[in-house]
């Protein structure tokens, strides 16, 4: 049975895809490694090993649903430079609060360069505890996320 | 309130909507959002994702230096190599109950609507949005001059670059002739290899294009880059209470704190979009409520405190939180000078590096504690006594040993964050007494003394025969970053590195942190002494 969230949408829109889930934070920096310094174009193979349910998945093109975002203060720029080699996420939706850092990419790309990147937050802890990778998801302009 | 209850109430405000509604109903439709709405409204093609073989995808080979260069900010590891949340804004006080749009004086919209130019309208547009997703009050007009982390010349850079230099061709600059953190490397006064050169100009191959665009924007030259902005050769010191846009953990934390200015712990990218605006969003660490202590730290060692291990204690108890410390005037003093400022960088930077303290208060020496004294404690604060015991437990927590690093150091690395002109005098004088002492006429091992150009030339002038000596004793300085210097290709297999700085060892655990006295007789002998 399908499960309905509502968060607050950061930067809006309709998508339907599948999750890629993790109750661990999300290292902006330290996830994208094989691009920011390797340039795989192909795909985008999560490098942090701390991350256990996102290593090695592929985050090109994935709706990421985690906690929040971790690492440098330069995570924003890590986004955008993924986004750049069309390997960025097509939406991240947070249980928590958005950090300064990545949102400040996702805004510099969304009107900067007209790349949005769906962003939701404050979807609460229930939202991880029912999503799971793989999972189908529908998301809306109002922040609305159905799981399942 | 605990951080994760707030969260749950915050409002489901819809800040930037699929078309972007301008701000206060005031319809910009460019053609990056029209774009974006369609974007939005594809579907995921990716779906489930699969792993990296399974994808097929080809191998990439990574280049050695991958993830080494994503230094200074941010990323705080705990002793299980856990990254944590480290150097970010992750609350707000926007209204639980309707989206929250901020009140924009008419120039403000006007500008947000174009009146003022395309790009300029960009970045009002996003300083806005950036304001919104934190509840801020209102944009305030900046002083002082900004001070960008923008430093890594990475190809990862490209976009953000590309951004600014879109500005700087638009004719755009900041408010005020603005500093910039150190370069990751220098070419010409450390002894790179062919590894580090590898590095350099594979790792950093936009940096001249980075440089260029400080360049444009308002930066001074080269010789004014540091992290220690506001040491008075580099000169970016304004008088508390003056709003800035800053970025750097430590930078930003000497200026809250020492200075009494009111910055957020910006994202790169955002001081500097400030500074083109000459505003900033009112919230956070700009506010009084904002600047109000959750922590009191009741400093009670029987002996003067070791400021790096405090700084790092402190940093690890309080994590993001704002501390209140006392128990400091003995060590400290009561007025915060030039004799006294590398003290508090110390203990600041030690607090940014192991957690994410963006401001601490001082009892009856930092301004707003001098203003306001304990007023600044929070209802419901929490209390941390940091006594001998403390001290030795934290401490403890350092590493000693590090596989695969030689068994005696081969490098002492001193200033980070950047050196005052004091410690630069300090050192100097200090290292060379005591090899002359010893009838010695060089240092065991070379000593990097990290600073800016222009306070090594201050040096320079007023001590020109000490600074001779100095460069005898093997003691160069440098202008590069200590941590991006510390974070080099195979730094920790083929370097031992010791320091003074608790920066340096909490985003390098392989650099052994050691007190002064300790560090001396490093230089003089090439060995760590036993009771250190």
């Amino acid at each position: 049975m399908a499960k309905t969230f509502k968060g607050r949408p950061l930067l809006a829109g309709n998508l339907e895809g599948k999750a890629l889930a993790s109750k661990q934070p999300l290292n902006t920096t330290g996830s994208y490694l094989e691009n920011l310094f390797g340039g795989n174009t192909t795909s985008a193979p999560c490098t942090d090993p701390n991350n256990k349910e996102f290593y090695k998945k592929d985050l090109a093109g994935a709706i990421i649903c985690t906690t929040t975002t971790v690492g440098s203060s330069l995570g924003g720029a890590a986004l955008m430079g993924v986004g750049d080699l069309g390997m960025g996420p097509k939406a991240m939706l947070f249980s928590e609060h958005v950090d300064s850092v990545s949102i400040a990419g996702l805004l510099m790309d969304d009107i900067w360069n007209g790349k949005r990147v769906i962003a939701i937050d404050l979807l609460g802890d229930e939202f991880l505890d029912a999503v799971k990778t793989g999972d189908p998801l529908s998301i809306k302009e109002d922040g609305t996320v159905e799981v399942g | 309130m605990k951080r994760r209850d707030f969260v749950k109430t915050m409002p489901l405000a819809t800040l930037i909507p699929a078309g972007l509604v301008a701000q206060a109903g005031n319809a910009l439709a460019g053609d990056a959002q029209a774009g974006n709405a369609e974007a939005a409204k594809a579907p995921a093609g990716k779906g489930p994702a699969p792993t990296a073989s399974d994808g097929g995808s080809k191998k990439v080979v990574l280049p050695d230096y991958a993830g080494k260069l994503q230094t200074s900010d941010g990323s705080v590891t705990s002793a299980d190599g856990v990254t944590q949340p480290g150097f970010k804004h992750r609350t707000s006080n926007a209204d639980p109950k309707a989206p929250y749009k901020m009140p924009l004086t008419q120039e403000e919209q006007d500008i947000f609507d174009g009146k003022k130019g395309e790009e300029l309208a960009k970045v009002m547009q996003i300083v806005v949005a950036h304001g919104n997703v934190f509840g801020a009050e209102k944009l305030v007009d900046l002083g002082g001059a900004p001070h960008c982390s923008l430093y890594t010349g990475t190809d990862y850079m490209k976009p953000m670059i590309k951004l600014f230099q879109e500005c700087a061709t638009a004719g755009l600059k900041t408010y005020a002739p603005y500093t910039v953190n150190p370069r990751c490397y220098d070419l010409y006064n450390v002894n790179n290899n062919e590894t580090d050169m590898q590095l350099i100009y594979e790792g950093y191959k936009l940096q001249r294009d980075l440089d260029w665009v400080h360049a444009q924007l308002g930066a001074p030259d080269l010789n004014y880059r540091s992290c220690a902005c506001y040491v008075d050769e580099v000169g970016n010191a304004p008088p508390p209470g003056t709003y800035v846009a800053w970025a750097e953990s430590s930078a930003i934390n000497y200026g809250n704190s020492a200075l009494g200015i009111r910055t957020n712990r910006n994202a790169g990218g955002m001081e500097l979009l400030c500074g083109l605006l000459g505003k900033a969003p009112l919230f956070g660490l700009m506010t009084d409520e904002g600047r109000m202590a959750n922590w009191l730290i009741d400093v009670k060692t029987t002996k003067e405190p070791d400021l790096g291990v405090l700084g790092t204690a402190i940093g690890l108890k309080v994590i993001d939180g704002i501390p209140f410390i006392t128990g400091m005037e003995k060590t400290l003093g009561t007025e915060v000078t030039n004799d006294n400022m590398h003290l508090l960088k110390k203990m600041g930077s030690a607090t940014a590096a192991s957690g994410a303290v963006g401001l601490y208060h001082v009892e009856n020496l930092t301004p707003d504690a001098k203003e306001k004294g304990r007023k600044l404690l929070k209802e419901g604060y929490q209390t941390y006594v940091y006594d001998d015991a403390e001290q030795a437990r934290v401490l403890a927590g350092f590493p000693v040993e590090w596989e695969g690093r030689p068994e005696d150091p081969t490098v002492c690395l001193i200033g980070c964050p950047h050196n005052t002109y004091k410690e630069l005098l300090d050192w100097g004088t200090k290292v060379t007494d005591e090899l002359e002492k010893r009838g010695l006429k060089t240092g065991a091992i070379p000593t990097k003394m990290f600073c800016s150009n222009v306070v090594r030339d201050h040096l320079v002038k007023e001590h020109p025969l000490l600074v001779g000596k100095m460069t005898q004793a093997q003691m160069r300085f440098t202008n590069m970053c200590t941590v991006s210097y510390a974070g080099m290709k195979d730094f920790s297999e083929r370097t031992f590195g010791v320091t003074n700085s608790p920066k340096t060892r909490n985003y390098y655990p392989s650099v052994r942190y050691l007190k002064d006295d300790a560090l001396i007789e490093v230089i003089c002998t090439g060995k760590i002494p036993k009771s250190a």
